[in-house]
């Protein structure tokens, strides 16, 4: 058990070392996504690639936004 | 893969994908789940996309690639950077730690996915992947192939059955087109590769390892070597993505390496030597400035070994420049500090010989190019590990060349013109850093200069240098008189001074250098200057200009300080000046009076009859006898009467000079020059004042007289008498005008003026020598000696006018030959009035003697018998003589009436020249001689065209004659005049 939150604690440093080097270099990650994304890469992803699939699914979600946004401002000039 | 990792990821993609594209409130259920699949199914794609290449050899590498990305951008970083890196490498929780950083590197500078994305977000082209179109546009285009890509991706898998197309490429490289040709015969299942424009083909092969500005010579070369070098990664046009790095090519290279001879690993072998300019078996130098690359190289081996090639050539260049023997002191500190650097060179090189043997020594032999590639060194990275060395040795060869041209201070200027101007921040401060070490000599130089007022410049490097005695210039100026020791000791050379210094300071510096000096030499106080040294002598260096201005400004006042105090107090500057106003500007009037007075008897005598211990003796009796007494003996030690040089008929009047002996150091201020103004301006005051003593004595005889002897029936004679008084009443005024002027307007306001600069807080002894020529300029201008009256061009019409040569024209126009014909006019008709003053006494003692003798007749009336004869010679006899005596009359009086109208014109034409002199002291002159409109100027057209008139009535001197003529008009107003001055007297 003691190993284990000494585990645990070790890893909290990595990220928060690493979530510092991530803002060093304006990669816009929060602690959440680089977690994960720490993870993935624990488990054998390849960097290159994880790094192409976090661009294009901020991508697809600002893309969403927008969409969002489009729909939200024809609605209301319909309603208007 | 197991299965637990495979579903630990899909776990991870859920969560990352419902983490970063947030759901659509709008949305159902269905839609986002759907979209929440498409989502999945692109991560999914991507990830098992192949081409993903191992790059576990490189451990530090990518720390590597943030580093230098953080360097360029922002150095202190890069230095949390380390640390931060440090730390992470100790935590032994991560297995992957240089993947993670790979990642956070490729997703650096990313834009902030919480702004609002811009309007056309897939079209928008973003940090490093700018040039390429984003990768949804490449998936919608790429839409068909898709389905095409299972047995392409197995294609690929196996590259041994593309290995020989790869060969059968590079064999045929030479010829671009059948290179595409193979491509697209052994890719033919593959979509057309996206087009790649030639500078991103640069860009592909070079940049994306962190060599971004490789100079692109031979751009088709590097074209060909791309075509055939990404023909691998082209085969997958969907492969070719953004973010292509070294990992990928050192991959690429490993799996598809191509054999050369000489192998890269030789090649790295050898070039730690030939970057020291040391020829290798592979690599000789052939000559100095060649290096011979082996033939059998490929193409772009040979691109990389030009590169290479710069630093080496260079650096043998610098290495035969810094053995070069140096041409002064600076060169040889440009040469020592070159040598520095040079030596930092090699130690970079050291460095990367390590670097190559352990890489060497760790290659397995076994791996596809020699495993080159998962050692860390490569011929790549050693280009880009030499790139900022290389740069400072094309700054440095630059310099080095140029040098030979250029001596001290612009040698100094030429680096310290990198330092302040050059664009590149990289080479300012290199230049920088340079001239701290190549300007040591040059503030030796300047210490030595500003401290010890000593020149130690053995070859000719500082800004100021000893004057050369030839210098045509100079000698001009010596001719005039003005050299001196302070003036023509040193000179500043403008070509010379170091940009470092702006031309004020270079000009204080010379100064400190030169009143050093100055006092050391001149003022014999070298105590002084070797206390001054000793206590204030600073090691000045390159750098702090603030502190280095201020030392200097220090120095300044100290220095000049002490020599204005010098001059005041121990040469007594002051005092010397104060004597000379006083004794030869005649400032002191009874010292001037006296000695007058007590030499007028001897000076009517000829000149050669002039004795100097007379003379000596006479000017000690003046100075007894004034106030000049009381003056220290200092001053009167060096006053002294002598005569001028003689010339025949002088008399005693025209040679007599005083002089006031000015020696060394003093003699900077009171130059050659200036004791000639001095003498020329004593010479004219000296005349002035002779004049006014002559008439003042025969103005006195006439007034003594007039009570006895001058007394007469006659009523001609008395009105001879009378007009004679008005004229030389007019003459009198005159000279006591001129002398007012002269001594009141002009010299004392000038004094005024010179006081008032030499007394100032911060006067230097520069100040002082030109507030004194202004001072003696604005007296010989003023003073009626040196103002021409008329442009010269004027001069030479009325030259031709006239029928006269130029020169005798100019002359008459001077004031001041003007001014001593109305002297010598104004003398002679003092003797005039002297003749008839004799005449009238003569004439009144024949009268006294004819009442006498009418007396005794009457009274001895019987004793005529024996004189009768007598008495009849008597009558005859004093008739003779009156007849005698009265024939001297007429001749008298007109020759006084001549010579008063005479002056009367001269006076007018001074008038009128006076009248339209710019200068208005000059014009007051004239207004105060003519304060009642008593004459009327005359503009020197009316004379010229009066001299024209009358020119042939007189052929003595056409100018007196005509003067006389255009007279004649104006001889009732003249009349009117006398009387009006004679009875004002």
């Amino acid at each position: 058990m003691a190993d284990r939150t000494e585990k645990q604690a070790a890893a909290q440093q990595a990220v928060d070392i690493l979530h510092e080097i991530s803002t060093l270099l304006n990669c816009h990650l929060d602690r959440r996504t680089l977690s994960i994304c720490i993870s993935m890469i624990e488990n054998g992803v390849n960097p290159e690639a994880l790094a192409e699939v976090v661009k294009e699914l901020r991508n697809e979600g600002q893309n969403m936004q927008l969409e969002a946004a489009a729909a939200a401002a024809g609605a209301s000039s319909r309603r208007r | 893969m197991s299965h637990a990792p495979r579903n630990r990821i899909s776990n991870a993609i859920d969560s990352l994908i419902t983490h970063l594209v947030p759901s659509n409130p709008n949305d159902d259920e269905q839609t986002a789940q759907e979209r929440h699949d498409a989502c999945f199914e692109l991560v999914r794609t991507i990830f098992e996309r192949p081409g993903s290449p191992s790059i576990s050899a490189d451990v530090n590498h990518a720390s590597d690639l943030i580093k230098r990305k953080l360097i360029q951008s922002n150095p202190s970083q890069a230095l949390r950077f380390s640390n931060l890196y440090t730390r992470l490498l100790s935590l032994p929780v991560l297995n992957q730690k240089w993947a993670i950083l790979y990642l956070l590197y490729q997703l650096s500078d990313s834009p902030d996915p919480n702004e609002p994305p811009p309007a056309k977000s897939p079209a928008v082209p973003r940090g490093l992947t700018s040039r390429e179109p984003s990768f949804r546009e490449r998936e919608r285009q790429d839409e068909v192939p898709r389905e095409q890509r299972a047995p392409q991706e197995e294609n690929f898998r196996e590259p041994t059955s593309r290995e020989p197309s790869f060969r059968e490429s590079v064999a045929q490289r030479a010829t671009v087109r059948s290179t595409v040709t193979v491509e697209s015969k052994t890719s033919t299942p593959a979509p057309a590769p996206p087009p790649v424009s030639e500078e991103e083909a640069v860009n592909n092969v070079f940049a994306p390892g962190g060599l971004k500005k490789l100079p692109t010579e031979r751009p088709g070369r590097n074209t060909t070597t791309e075509e055939t070098r990404s023909q691998p990664g082209a085969g997958d046009g969907s492969t070719k993505k953004s973010a292509r790095d070294v990992s990928i090519k050192s991959t690429l290279l490993a799996d598809n390496s191509l054999e050369f001879e000489p192998s890269e690993m030789g090649l790295l072998r050898d070039l730690p030597f030939t970057l020291q300019g040391l020829s290798s078996t592979t690599l000789p130098f052939t000559k100095d400035t060649v290096l011979k690359l082996p033939p059998t190289l490929p193409l772009p081996i040979v691109s990389l070994l030009h590169t290479l090639a710069e630093p080496s050539l260079l650096y043998r260049g610098l290495a035969n420049f810094v053995k070069s023997p140096a041409k002064g002191l600076l060169g040889q500190s440009l040469r020592a500090a070159i040598n520095n650097e040079l030596r930092s060179y090699l130690t970079l090189v050291a460095t990367l010989e390590a670097q190559i043997r352990r890489a060497l020594s760790s290659l397995d032999e076994a791996a596809p190019r020699g495993g080159i590639g998962k050692a860390g060194v490569t011929l790549k990275r050693c280009v880009v590990w030499t790139r900022e060395a290389t740069m400072g040795l094309r700054l440095m060869s630059l310099i080095s060349e140029e040098s030979y041209s250029k001596q001290g201070g612009q040698l100094i200027s030429l680096i310290h013109g990198f330092s302040t101007s050059h664009g590149d921040p990289v080479v300012a401060a290199f230049a920088e850093r340079l001239l701290a070490d190549v300007t040591r000599p040059f503030y030796d130089i300047l210490r030595r200069w500003i401290y010890d007022g000593e020149l130690s410049d053995p070859h000719l490097e500082f800004f100021v240098r000893e004057q050369n005695p030839n210098n045509e210039k100079q000698n001009e100026v010596k001719a005039k008189g003005q050299a001196s020791v302070w003036n023509s000791k040193y000179e500043v050379v403008d070509a010379m001074v170091p940009s470092i210094m702006t031309a004020d300071f270079a000009q204080k510096v010379f100064l400190i250098g030169k009143s050093l000096n100055f006092i050391r030499h001149s003022c014999g106080d070298s105590q002084w200057v070797d206390a001054y040294s000793k206590t204030s002598s600073k090691e000045l260096k390159y750098g702090d200009t603030a502190t280095l201005e201020k030392w200097i400004d220090d120095a300044y006042k100290t220095t000049m300080q002490r020599l204005m105090m010098l001059m005041n107090t121990r040469f007594r500057l002051f005092d010397h000046l104060q004597a000379l106003k006083n004794y030869i500007l005649l400032g002191q009037g009874d010292f001037i009076a006296l000695l007058m007075e007590s030499l007028a008897a001897n000076l009517d005598r000829p000149a050669g009859a002039q004795y100097r211990h007379t003379l000596t003796a006479q000017l000690e009796h003046a100075i007894r006898g004034s106030n000049a007494q009381y003056d220290s003996d200092e001053v009167l030690r060096r006053l002294d009467a002598r005569m001028l040089q003689l010339s025949h008929g002088d008399i005693g009047w025209d040679c007599f000079t005083l002089e006031y002996k000015i020696d060394a150091p003093v003699d900077v201020v009171v130059t050659e020059w200036g004791n000639r103004q001095y003498l020329k301006v004593f010479n004219f005051l000296w005349r002035i004042k002779r004049v006014e003593f002559a008439l003042a004595s025969t103005w006195r005889k006439c007034m003594t007289g007039a009570r006895g002897v001058l007394q007469s029936n006659d009523e001609v004679v008395l009105q001879t008498w009378k007009s004679t008084r008005g004229t030389l009443a007019e003459m009198i005024h005159f000279v006591g005008q001129l002398q007012y002027y002269i001594l009141f307007e002009v010299i004392e306001s000038s004094w005024g003026e010179l006081q008032k600069n030499i007394r100032k807080e911060d006067c230097t002894l520069d100040d002082l020598i030109t507030a004194h020529t202004k001072y003696l300029t604005s007296i010989t201008h003023k003073g009626l000696l040196g103002a021409r009256r008329r442009q010269y061009h004027d001069l030479q019409k009325e030259a031709a006018a006239l029928g006269r040569d130029a020169s005798e024209v100019e002359d008459r126009n001077s004031y001041m030959v003007q001014l001593s014909l109305l002297l010598r006019n104004m003398l002679d008709y003092r003797d005039s009035v002297d003749g008839l003053y004799s005449w009238s006494v003569s004439d009144f003692t024949r009268r006294q003697e004819v009442d006498t003798a009418s007396l005794l007749r009457k009274h001895r009336p019987n004793s005529d018998m024996e004189n009768s004869v007598g008495g009849v010679d008597d009558p005859f006899f004093s008739g003779g003589i009156g007849d005698n005596i009265k024939s001297e009359f007429p001749v008298l009086q007109e020759r006084l009436k001549q010579l008063g109208v005479s002056f009367r014109t001269r006076l007018q034409i001074l008038l009128g020249d006076l009248a339209y002199q710019p200068d208005v002291d000059m014009r007051f002159l004239g207004v105060s001689m003519n304060f009642n409109d008593v004459y009327q100027p005359v503009r020197r057209k009316s004379a010229k065209a009066a001299a024209a008139g009358g020119g042939g009535t007189s052929n003595v001197g056409s100018n007196v004659g005509s003067n006389v003529s255009g007279q004649e008009k104006q001889g009732n107003v003249s009349n009117a005049n006398v009387s009006f001055s004679a009875s004002r007297a």
